[in-house]
């Protein structure tokens, strides 16, 4: 039992931590709260469809070619749209909700309301302490440790990574040191949609395509941003590893409840930022930079 | 400060015109108009779209609708409810069809929650609807409890929740014979996997009580996970933790497709048989990249499988028009034929007339015979309409119940083949 | 005796002349009101009533949802709940105790005003973002309660059997638009109120709102149940009008999103904002129906065009094209004018 509830949270959590780190980067970086963030993912995850199935694409290629398309309409949505309403907070909101309808219906459109599935990239299961695992959940449980320690070494050893946190702290005396603050806002933006493609990528082969596919996903972000604090991505982690858990535990303990279990999630990052009206990680995220 | 008054007119003006008029087009005579109400967007609402479609472009090739001795054309009106989504705009959509396209009869309509009120809007107005999509009881009971207000309410197709319970609990007997017969288990575990919707909560309920008692299997477990659960492999490890040997299915979300894809994938020995909305449609063997393979499920049609001498043609017309095997939504078609039948019978467009006539349909179409009981819903049992047990083989969707043997009441459809355990089972449980 | 009529008419006229017709936007708020009320007389066309009366019970909605996130910036992303808490509680009175609606939507807004205290005292802590997603998660946990009691709540197929509003379309479409008249009205002189100042001091910076010695937390905590009140009660007017209280319909997180499109498309911080922005966006929806397949398109796409060249929303655009502030004593003064109509100050 207790193995089991380990290796299935462990998994579940992977998935939660790989779309949400993403999303808290911008936000970090940026202070933009992108609703957008799930939509891209989405996107991605049709596009690889569209290229595996209907042009016969090879998986890697089509992956590739998905996140590069996905990156560059995700740049050319925040120079057009989300730049500039930027100064209003409540306005970003709705607009990137709008954005996220708008991706929404033109995948209605495209693909109609059918429920579709993109096949894994590597089929099968292994057995790890007399548990089956899908190949596909190990690999996004890998990728979301390359993505952590990548985004750690981005943001810590390199120049670029300098200029973002800079830009976060402190946009108008980050500009007055010389940084291109608006470059740097569309790179850290670049970078959080490029995360989501990736997600899309790893995380659609263990869900069904539908247009509204982004909806939940996003609750649970949220959720895990929050609960870790806005911003952090070390929090982003830990507040996926909770969530996954605390779902995985209402599954095993209470079968019949098993619906409850992002109600329960959610019922436990309200106790947590109730204690901690910061996430768990808010404020030491931005001593740390 | 005129300008601003006239500017605030304008539009207010412009857009109470615009309501009136942007459909309201008079019919010509001799037209009988129907409203196809339906999730448009959606595999359902498309389905009801051609079916009907199908319909009446047979209906009218052949002269059209007999009232009296006149001969009306059948004129069909798209209506998106929209109802997935939101339950504001199917109401407000089918007030319009109503009241703006001024239809003369309703058919379709899917999602419960959205079709309450429609059953309302359309019982207030006194227009006859055709339910081609929702199985819940409960709409069709209220005929018999008010009759006078609910008259014009009808249910074509799919069977209600509770012979959807029945046919449920015959298919998983099947798969429980099987598994004695291959791998010598006299007392089958039973894992009852079922999304949380009240649908489900009948099937479940009986599930857990008569499994033990009438059946002679164990129930070892119960898990619901919710409707909008993106994937469950938390409940399939404790399923199989559990030791089942079969999985009791009941779901109508999404959730279907990776559920089949996991269990397929990693191999959880335990059949799984039971309802499961995304096996019944065409795209599921893709959608679960193949994993989908020995997933049972009931169904209303599947192809090549003769339920009546119309089902075969019907079906490859419609895969002719349409590019996909039809699901049950498009029962729209045989709404359309027992509508012209009662309309001909009766002899005028009037509502009251027509329900009588109705009430005593008895129309063989494409998945059986439909006669409609007390509560104006069809009627389910051997002789009338059965639903199917269908499995996925190979790729192919095959009809496994009523069984090839004839076993059950005798009734045999042709083209059905016989159940297949997965290997994986039989492997695992084999003395 | 006539001449004291006289002179209160001429009282009343005056003030009228002075207080409403000066102002382009008040008269355009009373031309609505006035066409709202005769509209019944040009047409007799069911739907476009039907249509108007859910205008009018998303406006107390939308309205009801920027009494609290417009004024105080409490931004709440889970408005739903209050609707959703007064259309349950109003459609199980109903349907189990037999209650008659004229007594559930009150009692279903009082239910609401609970929740708002339910939400906002662990929420007081809390501040932008984290706020927000905070309340959001509250309508979906209720949700996953009522799926908990199927028995009483109906699941997912909703609570149905509720008696109508009165069975009549004209007398439901003037408690609507009566109603939501009525409660814009309060709303507007609420937050022109000394309370709606604090609300909107408390916007703007809560510390030294603090340092005024008010009491913060007591206006934040009366914001969430004002607002909860307004929005249980167009809960329980949306339950009774549509006779269904079901989870997507009164609880989803779409339902809450609309509350903020509609507010935010129409200006926020202003009450007829909103009201303007449901007035115009759900009548544009069922416009759109004569192109389903992109209905849900064009109406993103509108509302995002509308918020990239009007950030304000469209209210405020439109108010500060017609009128103009006057700087010196801050008064409001149609844009035509060129000195102050109070303090004869130079406008431009």
């Amino acid at each position: 039992m207790i193995e089991m509830i380990i290796i299935t949270g462990l998994i579940a959590s992977g998935v939660y931590a790989l779309l949400a780190i993403g999303f808290s980067l911008i936000f970090g970086a940026a202070r933009i709260i992108n609703l957008t963030h799930t939509a891209f993912y989405m996107l991605a995850a049709y596009l690889i469809y569209t290229f595996t199935s209907s042009f016969g694409l090879n998986p890697i290629l089509s992956i590739i070619v998905s996140i590069i398309a996905v990156t560059i309409i995700g740049v050319l949505v925040y120079m057009l749209v989300i730049e500039r309403v930027r100064a209003h907070e409540t306005t970003v909101l709705i607009v990137t909700m709008a954005l996220a309808i708008i991706i929404q219906e033109v995948v209605l459109l495209a693909f109609g309301g059918h429920f579709r599935g993109v096949s894994s990239l590597i089929s099968g299961y292994a057995t790890i302490l007399g548990i089956k695992v899908t190949y596909q959940y190990l690999l996004t449980f890998g990728m979301v440790f390359i993505i952590l320690f990548g985004t750690w070494a981005l943001l810590m050893k390199t120049k670029l990574g300098i200029a973002i946190r800079a830009t976060a702290q402190d946009r108008e005396v980050a500009n007055l040191m010389g940084i291109n603050v608006a470059r740097i806002g569309m790179i850290t933006m670049a970078i959080a949609v490029a995360l989501a493609a990736i997600a899309g990528a790893l995380v659609a082969p263990l869900f069904t395509l539908t247009p509204y596919m982004w909806m939940h996903p996003l609750v649970m972000v949220l959720a895990v941003v929050v609960l870790g604090g806005l911003g952090s991505i070390k929090g982003s982690f830990v507040g996926a590893i909770i969530l996954g858990f605390t779902e995985t535990l209402v599954v095993f303990l209470v079968p019949t409840g098993a619906f409850l279990k992002g109600s329960v999630a959610l019922a436990i990052m309200l106790v947590i930022i109730l204690i901690r009206p910061e996430g768990l990680f808010g404020v030491s995220f931005e001593e740390e930079r | 400060m005129k300008k601003v008054i006239i500017g605030a007119i304008i539009p207010l003006a412009v857009c109470v015109v615009l309501l009136v008029t942007s459909c309201g087009g008079a019919a010509p005579g001799k037209v009988v108009k129907i409203g196809v109400v339906g999730p448009m967007t959606f595999i359902q609402g498309e389905h009801h779209w051609y079916g009907a479609q199908l319909a009446a472009e047979e209906i009218n090739a052949a002269g059209g609708v007999m009232v009296g001795n006149e001969a009306y054309q059948i004129k069909l009106v798209k209506v998106d409810s929209n109802e997935i989504i939101s339950v504001t705009d199917a109401a407000n959509a089918i007030e319009r069809t109503i009241t703006v396209d001024k239809v003369d009869f309703i058919v379709g309509g899917f999602r419960t929650e959205a079709v309450t009120p429609m059953q309302e809007i359309a019982m207030d107005y006194g227009r006859i609807f055709l339910c081609c999509g929702s199985s819940t009881k409960e709409l069709c009971d209220k005929v018999g409890d008010d009759y006078d207000r609910y008259k014009y309410w009808f249910r074509v197709t799919p069977i209600n929740s509770t012979y959807l319970g029945k046919v449920d609990f015959m298919l998983l007997g099947m798969v429980a014979e099987e598994l004695k017969a291959e791998c010598g288990i006299e007392v089958p575990k039973v894992a009852i996997l079922a999304e949380k919707l009240e649908w489900a909560e009948d099937i479940v309920a009986a599930a857990q009580v008569l499994l033990p008692v009438m059946y002679g299997m164990e129930v070892v477990g119960t898990w619901r996970p919710s409707d909008t659960a993106t994937e469950v492999t938390a409940e399939l490890t404790a399923i199989e933790a559990a030791g089942a040997h079969i999985i009791f299915t009941t779901f109508s979300g999404p959730v279907g497709i990776p559920y089949a894809r996991q269990w397929g994938e990693m191999q959880i020995p335990a059949a799984s048989v039971g309802i499961n909305v995304e096996a019944q449609k065409e795209g599921f063997w893709d959608a679960t990249g193949g994993y989908g393979e020995y997933e049972t499920t009931m169904n209303t049609y599947a192809p090549g499988v003769k339920i009546t001498d119309q089902t075969i043609d019907f079906g490859e017309r419609f895969v002719e028009d349409v590019g996909e095997f039809p699901t049950y939504c498009a029962g729209t078609y045989e709404a359309l034929y027992v509508l012209k039948d009662a309309i001909e019978a009766a002899g005028t467009l009037d509502s009251d007339a027509v329900i009588v006539e109705l009430e005593k349909t008895d129309y063989t179409g494409t998945a059986g015979r439909i006669v409609f009981d007390e509560n104006h819903d069809v009627v389910w049992g051997p002789g009338y309409v059965t639903g199917l047990g269908v499995q996925w083989q190979d790729g192919e969707m095959e009809c496994v119940w009523p069984p090839a043997d004839g076993s059950w009441e005798g009734v045999v459809y042709e083209g059905a083949v016989t159940y297949e355990l997965p290997p994986w089972v039989i492997e695992a449980w084999a003395p | 005796m006539i001449s004291i009529v006289n002179a209160y008419i001429g009282r009343v006229y005056k003030e009228f002349r002075d207080e409403i017709l000066v102002l382009p936007s008040k008269t355009i708020v009373l031309l609505f009101c006035l066409i709202l009320f005769l509209i019944p007389l040009m047409t007799s066309e069911l739907y476009i009533l039907r249509i108007l009366i859910l205008a009018s019970i998303f406006a107390i909605f939308a309205a009801s949802w920027d009494l609290l996130s417009g004024f105080t910036g409490q931004m709440n992303f889970g408005h739903a709940l209050f609707f959703g808490v007064a259309g349950y509680t109003s459609a199980l009175l109903n349907l189990y105790v037999g209650l008659p609606p004229w007594l559930t939507i009150p009692i279903g807004a009082v239910a609401a005003v609970l929740a708002g205290l339910v939400v906002g005292v662990p929420c007081l802590r809390l501040r932008g973002p984290y706020l927000a997603l905070a309340t959001l998660a509250f309508p979906l946990i209720l949700t996953g309660i009522i799926y908990i009691f199927p028995d009483i709540t109906g699941g997912e197929l909703g609570v149905s059997g509720i008696d109508p509003l009165s069975g009549s379309r004209l007398i439901d479409y003037y408690i609507a638009i009566s109603l939501m008249i009525g409660l814009g009205f309060i709303m507007w002189k609420i937050t022109g109120s000394k309370t709606g100042i604090i609300f909107h001091a408390i916007r703007e910076d809560e510390v030294a709102v603090r340092a005024s010695g008010i009491n913060t937390t007591k206006y934040k905590l009366l914001a969430f149940c004002l607002s909860g009140l307004f929005a249980g009660i167009a809960g329980g007017l949306y339950v009774h009008f549509m006779r269904i209280a079901g989870p997507t319909s009164t609880l989803a997180l779409m339902v809450s999103f609309q509350a903020i499109i509609w507010a935010i498309f129409g200006g926020i911080a202003t009450i007829y904002g909103p009201i303007a922005g449901v007035f115009i966006l759900v009548p544009v929806t069922e416009l759109l129906r004569v192109m389903p397949e992109i209905r849900m398109l064009l109406f993103a796409v509108i509302v995002l065009l509308v918020l990239l060249f009007m950030p304000e929303g469209i209210t405020t655009w439109v108010r500060d094209k017609i009128e103009k502030e006057c700087p010196r004593c801050k008064v409001r003064n149609i844009a035509t004018r060129k000195i102050c109509r109070i303090c004869s100050a130079d406008l431009d």
